[in-house]
């Protein structure tokens, strides 16, 4: 089972973007490293997870529940960066200090450990897509990117505004219909995993792209 | 609630509303990408229309920058020109006591010769009336020089850099002043029947606080288009009209608070098309090279700036009458 194609897909998808990033976190612009380091940060998550799973040594929801805060924590860095706005990130930062808080009070009172914190994934999800939009405005007010399709931010976007806002769908569907049952029906995981493989192959690509400029901007400038 | 398995009805629930989720978004995104376009072609086209129009706005101050330069050059002129038709007439009036000076000191001259001869002859009568004659021209002699003294005092009046300070004058000895200057000035100019005036002074008109020197450029400038005027009026009509006799008279009057200087003539006339055009900068009807078109226009802005105003009155080969009111101070 572990090995299913979806499985071996964001595995491998994982791995390699992770391995990309590695080698090339010194190159890209600094919203793109914050890019790499939740990569990096993903794949370690994930790999630990396994390993509790594989050595079965305690709920690998645990992982999840310190996991989310630092997910959205790196994202609150990526957004505050790439909205160079002061105004916008006491925002960002505000929106983390309520998202941990909420952590602690859904952990305490509604999902323990044991259980999947679908509630903050939710939560965190909703941020998101919420400044993902923010972030459509923006860079339609700055008028800055000669071809939006050449530029890291607007796949990341891209790829953040479809992903979460799916990803509420999947965890709301989760708590409201499936969570009670005693044999969850797989298939909306594997969705849920087949669009993780294709998110972190867009942060690849953004990764990828933010390189590419970097270096043409180095070529040219020592031209 | 079935608790173990999910039911078709959500199935088919959440595949749809995933699919929904997923289109709004990629609708959006392309939504997004497409109006970016736009909004960027729009911006593009924006900013080569603002740089175009930076360039054009930088080109028009440039060419403005030139013309002011030439205005003040043509001002400067107009100004140097006005100085030279001044010095031309007062050299004229100078012209007279000093050949009463150097006919004198010639005369004085042979006198002397004639006192050498008479001492040597012991002729004391013929002595003492030759002494009475040399101490006569003498004293015509420093009576012209004199003359000429004021003459080139006045001169220097003129010619002395006004910073704007203004001065009590007197309105009817300042026009008096004037109109000889450029009666001799035209005389010289346009021969012997030209420079013909008339004044006709009111005594009320009295003294009042002006810059002289730039009222003084007015009247200059007036009258000498008043001589011009006729002249070229008389040299139209010598031979259809004989008897014409062109004429330039200046006039002053006060009304209690403001004095009439009127300058008028009976020359050519404006054409009623040009009389609004008269003085606006650059505007002459004079051939090129004979005036600069300034003339009216500072003139226009000097009794301005005394609060005053000036007029025209015109009639195609009847004349002209220009009108400056100023306030009594």
């Amino acid at each position: 089972m572990f090995f299913e194609f979806v499985h071996i897909l964001y595995y491998i998808s994982l791995i390699g973007v992770f391995l990309f990033c590695l080698f090339h976190i010194q190159k890209v612009s600094p919203p793109f490293i914050w890019i790499c380091w939740l990569v990096v940060a993903t794949s370690l998550s994930e790999g630990i997870a396994k390993m509790v799973v594989y050595f079965q040594l305690f709920s690998n929801n645990i992982i999840y529940h310190i996991f989310t805060p630092i997910e959205y924590g790196i994202y609150v860095v990526i957004f505050s960066k790439l909205f160079e706005s002061t105004r916008i990130s006491n925002i960002l930062y505000g929106s983390w200090f309520i998202l941990v808080l909420t952590e602690i009070i859904n952990t305490l009172y509604f999902q323990p450990l044991h259980q999947t914190n679908t509630n903050i994934m939710i939560l965190e999800s909703v941020l998101l897509v919420f400044f993902s939009l923010l972030l459509f405005i923006f860079i339609k007010d700055s008028l800055k990117y000669d071809d939006l399709l050449k530029e890291g931010i607007f796949w990341f976007n891209s790829a953040i505004l479809i992903y979460y806002a799916f990803n509420i769908l999947v965890w709301g569907f989760h708590s409201f219909k499936i969570y009670t049952m005693i044999n969850p029906p797989v298939i909306i995981y594997k969705v849920n995993l087949l669009f993780s493989a294709l998110l972190y192959l867009v942060y690849g690509y953004a990764v990828f792209l933010n390189y590419t400029q970097q270096n043409h901007k180095k070529i040219k400038g020592h031209g | 609630m079935d608790n173990t398995a999910l039911q078709s009805t959500d199935v088919i629930i959440f595949v749809s509303s995933g699919l929904l989720v997923i289109c709004l978004m990629f609708g959006f995104i392309l939504y997004f990408l497409m109006s970016y376009r736009q909004k960027r072609k729009d911006y593009i086209l924006l900013e080569s229309q603002k740089q175009e129009i930076d360039q054009q706005k930088l080109k028009l101050e440039k060419t403005l920058l030139e013309l002011k330069q030439t205005q003040a050059q043509l001002i400067q002129s107009e100004k140097m020109a006005s100085l030279g038709e001044l010095v031309a007439g007062i050299s004229h009036e100078i012209q007279n006591p000093l050949n009463f000076v150097t006919n004198f000191a010639a005369l004085n001259q042979d006198l002397m010769s004639e006192l050498k001869e008479e001492v040597h002859n012991n002729n004391p009568e013929e002595v003492l009336a030759i002494v009475d004659d040399i101490m006569e021209n003498e004293k015509k002699i420093q009576e012209h020089g004199k003359r000429a003294e004021g003459i080139i005092k006045s001169m220097l009046e003129h010619s002395r850099s006004g910073k704007g300070q203004k001065e009590m004058v007197d309105i009817n000895v300042m026009c008096e002043e004037y109109i000889k200057v450029a009666s001799e000035e035209s005389k010289i100019k346009l021969g012997n029947l030209a420079g013909t005036y008339e004044c006709i002074f009111s005594p009320e008109t009295g003294k009042t606080e002006l810059m002289k020197q730039d009222i003084g450029r007015v009247l200059l400038n007036l009258i000498n288009n008043a001589f011009y005027a006729t002249h070229q009026r008389w040299l139209a009509e010598q031979t259809q009209n004989p008897g014409y006799t062109p004429k330039v008279t200046i006039k002053t009057n006060r009304n209690p608070q403001i004095i009439e200087i009127s300058i008028s003539d009976n020359g050519t006339g404006i054409p009623e098309s040009e009389k609004n055009k008269i003085f606006q900068p650059f505007f002459t009807t004079k051939p090129t090279g004979k005036g600069t078109g300034l003339g009216l226009s500072l003139a226009s802005d000097i009794i301005r700036a005394h609060g005053g105003s000036i007029t025209v009155q015109s009639e195609e080969n009847i004349g002209s009458e220009f009108l400056i009111k100023l306030p009594f101070k």
